[in-house]
């Protein structure tokens, strides 16, 4: 009977939990389809004029998207060629300062945004002239390395090296080598390293609203400042936006490299 | 196929050689094997011969022509890794057909081929699984496969063996054995088990601290070891401190704690009387018997040891060492109880001590 009881506690308290994680994103997406002015829930009718609004010139949304996704996917493509080649130097050699060498590729990771953003800003206005999506480009840049360092050395770490050698002795040279057996085998932690960093890049404000110009805007801080002047259910329906948006990438995610690597 | 030779061989990691001025020669088809402890240089001889590693000084040729200058890639030298390095990437066919991927050869010959070997390794229908679906045996043959498939010139094994259980490596010695032979493959084998080596090369190398110990028949090897640390590794169980003195007619006189043990002229030849050696005998070798006789000594068992098959007794108290005579079967001795054991004169090894 008490071992019962005991079950009951701990799946009320797992419900509760689940609800508490999921029941706010629930109560936006429904009330994104509200045609009042406000945000209410229950929403009262149903209307899509909000997400019109989204794609509306006017709210500068789009140009903020677009923005954010050219900073997101040049800087982690760029990672990607800088850190794979950091973690694998750093994996394949035994020598000493190994793990300082580590760790400093992924000190960025444990500097503030903020204390990073206002050096970065120093340094811009010592230069002068640097372009608006120049400055938030080279903190994304900086600032997303540490992911992909860490996801791709943590596969390298248990890769076993003799794959090598027994591709070069079946008359692989070098670059076939790195093409077909390591590049392959470390995909699912430069893939996974690749994703949190973009998402990062993508989801980033601190550093963002320092460095950004009137000209050069990303989304999140076209939403922070559209929520600062306006509380309607345009930002409802970005949100949900955004929600479908991380879905998507997750299941893809899960379909091309499963998502066990995350959980490690 | 192909012919391998290696003339004054050295490796030298700093200050430490891994191996020293090491020559050899294998004949075209010939399976040799190097035996040896941990560190002994027999994986870095086979990282040199596959290109992996650079000699520091000596050559290795094959066919009569130096490779220094050909990269791993072009050698054309099928390696079995200890640990199989399966692609995990890739399914057993694709493994399979990776060389010969690579040979660009055309798909329905690589096909073909790929089915051969999987044949000639009994792991025909696996072709679709991935490695690890596959048990230590199957990705062990698999590994083989890869190996043989690109018809390479020599094939190194290295420990090709150890991760496997008794009854499947039995099996595997007799498969491996099969398929060189049936190819006529030139064959190195590195391994630290010396059941293995005698029962897999048609020569056996004892390597140790980089040093070639002994080369012969796998026979010679297991019966006249060359040094006390030969018949060491080769599984000697005891091993006798004596001086030996001059002939008596075929025999020699050995005392060894006060007890005379008589061995063969043969086995002592040139090793001048009044010298300390050391008399080495294998277990098997030694009997328990009933009556006192020439070479038979007297002592008390000290530890018995049921192995299934055979039992471990050690002898104390009739020389200075334990005697480890092994029983054929179950044995009702006790601890403490007196035996007389029969050292067979014929079974004698005798090393000068130096």
């Amino acid at each position: 009977m008490r071992e019962k009881r005991v079950n009951i506690f701990s799946t009320i308290v797992a419900v509760l939990v689940m609800l508490f994680l999921i029941a706010p994103l629930v109560v936006i997406v429904i009330a994104s389809f509200t045609p009042t002015a406000v945000v209410v829930f229950p929403p009262k009718g149903f209307s899509l004029k909000w997400y019109e609004n989204i794609f509306s010139s006017s709210t500068h949304f789009m140009e903020g998207l677009a923005n954010s996704l050219k900073i997101g996917l040049l800087a982690t493509l760029l990672d990607i060629l800088l850190g794979v080649t950091a973690a694998l130097s750093v994996c394949r050699h035994d020598f000493k300062g190994k793990n300082a060498l580590l760790n400093y590729f992924t000190s960025p990771m444990y500097v503030p945004s903020v204390a990073f953003a206002f050096v970065l800003l120093q340094v811009y206005s010592q230069i002068g002239g640097v372009p608006g999506a120049l400055r938030i480009f080279i903190g994304h840049f900086i600032i997303i390395l540490p992911y992909i360092v860490r996801n791709t050395v943590s596969v390298l770490h248990v890769f076993n090296w003799t794959l090598e050698d027994a591709a070069t002795s079946l008359g692989a040279n070098p670059v076939q080598v790195f093409f077909k057996i390591t590049i392959p085998v470390a995909r699912p932690g430069i893939v996974a390293g690749a994703l949190l960093a973009f998402l990062y890049s993508f989801d980033e404000v601190a550093l963002s609203s320092l460095l950004s110009t009137p000209k050069f805007i990303t989304l999140p801080i076209r939403i922070m400042n559209y929520m600062e002047l306006t509380f309607d259910p345009t930002l409802a329906a970005i949100s949900t936006f955004l929600i479908a948006g991380s879905l998507v990438l997750i299941v893809l995610m899960d379909k091309f490299v499963g998502l066990d690597m995350f959980v490690k | 196929m192909a012919t391998l030779e290696l003339i004054g061989l050295t490796k030298r990691f700093g200050n430490f050689t891994a191996v020293d001025n090491m020559s050899l020669k294998a004949d075209d088809g010939e399976m040799i094997a190097l035996l040896g402890g941990s560190g002994c240089g027999k994986t870095t001889t086979l990282r040199m011969i596959a290109g992996f590693a650079e000699p520091t000084e000596g050559r290795i040729l094959v066919d009569g022509a130096d490779v220094a200058k050909i990269p791993p890639y072009k050698r054309n030298i099928g390696i079995f890794f200890q640990n199989y390095a399966l692609f995990p990437h890739m399914t057993v066919f694709e493994n399979v057909a990776f060389g010969l991927k690579l040979q660009k050869l055309k798909k329905p010959e690589i096909a073909q081929r790929v089915a051969d070997i999987l044949s000639l390794v009994k792991l025909t229908g696996l072709d679709e699984r991935y490695p690890r679906e596959l048990s230590g045996g199957q990705q062990q043959r698999v590994a083989l496969a890869r190996a043989l498939v690109t018809r390479p010139h020599i094939l190194l094994l290295d420990e090709p063996l150890s991760n496997l259980d008794a009854k499947l490596r039995i099996e595997m010695q007799v498969e491996i054995k099969r398929i060189q032979k049936g190819l006529g493959i030139t064959t190195i084998i590195v391994t630290h088990d010396h059941e293995e080596a005698v029962s897999l090369a048609d020569r056996v190398i004892v390597m140790h601290e980089g040093k070639i110990q002994q080369i012969g028949s796998p026979n010679e090897i297991f019966e006249r070891p060359c040094s006390a640390f030969v018949a060491d590794f080769m599984g000697f169980s005891t091993f006798i401190q004596g001086t030996i003195g001059p002939a008596e007619g075929e025999m020699r006189p050995v005392t060894c704690s006060g007890k005379l043990l008589y061995v063969p002229g043969g086995a002592a030849e040139g090793i001048a009387p009044g010298s300390p050696v050391t008399l080495a005998i294998r277990s098997e070798n030694l009997q328990l018997v009933e009556e006192e006789g020439e070479n038979t000594l007297s002592g008390v068992i000290s530890a018995v040891t049921y192995k299934g098959t055979t039992t471990r007794l050690e002898v104390t108290g009739c020389v200075a060492e334990t005697v480890c005579p092994a029983v054929n079967e179950y044995t009702q001795r006790q601890l403490g109880e007196p035996v007389l054991v029969h050292i067979p004169a014929q079974r004698i090894c005798v090393y000068k001590n130096v």
